[in-house]
């Protein structure tokens, strides 16, 4: 049979972000799929290197719109390290609550779009109605469902009172109740079973070859965790479960992720038990010494490494991020060959990608700040003109 | 130090298998390791750290400019120690091997040194642009601390609406 090559992607109504396949089909299997990236470049690091540590804080919150607290803690660890400032330990607590919650709302959200590519969408809506538990829960502590902006130089912003403490207890009772049904719907049900199992499958040898992490890697039976192997904040003085799967496969991730929801419940729970007395923040000179930090941290779609460099003014002499998903991307093309065409969606979401993460860096037009966000108007002359330089002229064309 | 001993036994094997193609190795804190290496022995240490020492996680590659010499940090790890190679190509003709036979999963790594510092990457097959844009001024690197905006965006490309 002959084979066709199948575009996937920048723009495509199967993925949720800019990214783009090359798939080779020879028939309905994919014979050989390369990935492209970098639709999503936003020059981060260099409009970092422009701001000072505070205003970088939130804008590194703004790498992503799921793992922001990933972000931004792993950025300040490396912050407060060279600056040789020590946080209070309710401060570390409170970060460790707002990183678990975290992750609850990202594996819930990955667990309702792979519900949905399998096309389960009963069982999409039923997790996003349960996940917005979870973004009360965030609300509450952080004041935000979204970018919380709990983490700033010294601590965190906001404190956590026995009210908001009781009401998180109540609301994790009921997440945890939800989600150990998810376990047994997820690992029992015919058609999630059907969609998953033996697709999309990633060799242990290959995953650490490859130098993939988080949930991707842990599904194919790699015991790596961030959070124990090389302990951050008071993830040494907790007791929770590294969790793996040997698989090798969709349903291995989801098994990783599900259950990894249900013991970051229990982490939620040992935390606010243990919450010490004290102060939320102390205070760090806004000019940090020279000198430079290296640290990872778990963040739901896996380790995310922050490298900064002072140079003993307020703003930092580098800034690199490396979010996740760049990790994972280089396992994907060998994840669908041999697949079927079909899978293609559920095996790309099974890594939980995020577009924006991995490509970081809109180039910060300074010249043009009101043009920031462009009227329809100046997008359509802009696409119109893009295309003459290509030789397609859409001028004539009009819109009604 | 006898809190350290793990990180000087890193230290200590390296420098006695290395000698003086590596230098400038520090221990910064528990967990980390830093040290220079000559380029011309790069993949050879990453390969010696991978094989024989079980950093088999290249964690990301941090490019760096330093004025006379452009720099990448390689990050490597065992999951509980990172190991930082640090490499200085002179700005003038900044040239690295590739270390993709050792660590396979590193192209996009790469490819941001190249786009975004002009470090040449030999070894490295031609491709498309990561994570600039394919129509991006060729010449250009914009996290090189030379480079103003302006450099590859002189005006803004609509300037006002009708």
């Amino acid at each position: 049979m002959s084979k066709i090559n199948v575009p996937l992607g920048p723009q495509h109504p199967g993925l949720k972000e800019p990214i783009n396949f090359g798939l080779v089909l020879e028939g309905e299997q994919v014979d050989k799929a390369t990935v492209n990236l970098g639709y999503n470049h936003r020059g981060v690091e260099k409009a970092a290197e422009e701001r000072t540590y505070i205003q970088d804080i939130y804008l590194i919150e703004r790498v992503c719109g799921i793992c922001s607290h990933s972000h931004t803690t792993c950025y300040i660890t490396c912050v407060e390290e060279i600056a040789k400032a020590e946080i209070p330990e309710r401060a570390k607590a409170i970060r460790v609550i707002v990183a678990e919650l975290e992750r609850v709302h990202s594996h819930l959200l990955w667990l309702g779009i792979a519900a949905y590519e399998i096309g389960f969408d009963t069982l999409f809506m039923y997790v996003w109605r349960d996940r917005e538990h979870v973004l009360d829960c965030l609300e509450l502590v952080a004041g935000n469902r979204v970018h919380y902006a709990i983490n700033t130089l010294g601590g965190v912003r906001r404190d956590i009172t026995p009210e908001i403490k009781a009401e998180l207890l109540k609301r994790i009772d009921v997440l945890e109740a939800r989600t150990k049904y998810y376990t047994t719907l997820a690992t029992e049900e015919t058609t999630v079973l059907a969609r998953t199992q033996n697709v999309g499958v990633l060799p242990r040898d290959l995953a650490i070859k490859l130098g993939a992490c988080g949930p991707t890697t842990r599904a194919s039976g790699v015991a790596r965790d961030v959070r124990k192997d090389e302990p951050y904040l008071i993830y040494d003085k907790l007791d929770f479960k590294l969790i793996t799967a040997d698989t090798c496969d969709v349903f291995g991730r989801v098994v990783v992720r599900v259950l990894e929801t249900v013991e970051s419940c229990k982490i939620i729970r040992q935390v606010l038990n243990y919450l010490p007395e004290g102060p939320i923040s102390i205070k760090v000179p806004w000019k940090v010494p020279e000198g430079e930090a290296v640290n990872r941290y778990e963040a739901p779609r896996g380790e995310d490494i922050h490298y900064v460099k002072g140079n003993g003014t307020d703003k930092p002499e580098r800034v690199k991020v490396r979010a996740p998903t760049l990790a994972n991307y280089h396992a994907v093309p060998h994840m669908l060959q041999g697949g079927w065409m079909a899978d293609v969606p559920l095996v790309i979401a099974a890594i939980d990608p995020c577009m924006s993460c991995s490509d970081r860096a809109l180039v910060t037009d300074k010249a043009a700040a009101s043009s920031a966000v462009w009227s329809w108007e100046e997008m359509r002359r802009n696409g119109i003109e893009f295309y003459r330089r290509r030789g397609v002229d859409f001028s004539k064309v009009t819109l009604k | 130090m006898s809190d350290l001993e793990l990180e000087e036994r890193f230290k200590k094997r390296l420098e006695e298998k290395f000698g003086g193609d590596i230098s400038e190795s520090t221990i910064q804190r528990r967990r980390r390791l830093w040290l220079t290496v000559k380029p011309e022995r790069l993949v050879d240490l990453m390969r010696f750290l991978r094989d024989e020492m079980g950093f088999d996680h290249l964690a990301t590659i941090t490019g760096m400019d330093l004025g006379e010499n452009l720099a990448a940090f390689y990050h490597t790890t065992d999951q509980h120690n990172i190991i930082t190679v640090r490499a200085r190509p002179p700005r003038a003709t900044p040239v690295l091997p590739t270390v993709r036979d050792v660590f396979p999963g590193t192209e996009s790594y790469e490819r941001e040194l190249e786009d975004l510092f002009g470090i040449k990457i030999e070894g490295l097959p031609a491709g498309r642009h990561y994570p600039l844009p394919d129509d991006f001024p060729a010449g250009q690197h914009p996290l090189r601390k030379d480079w103003k905006l302006t450099d590859a965006y002189p005006e803004p490309a609509v300037k006002e609406a009708k």
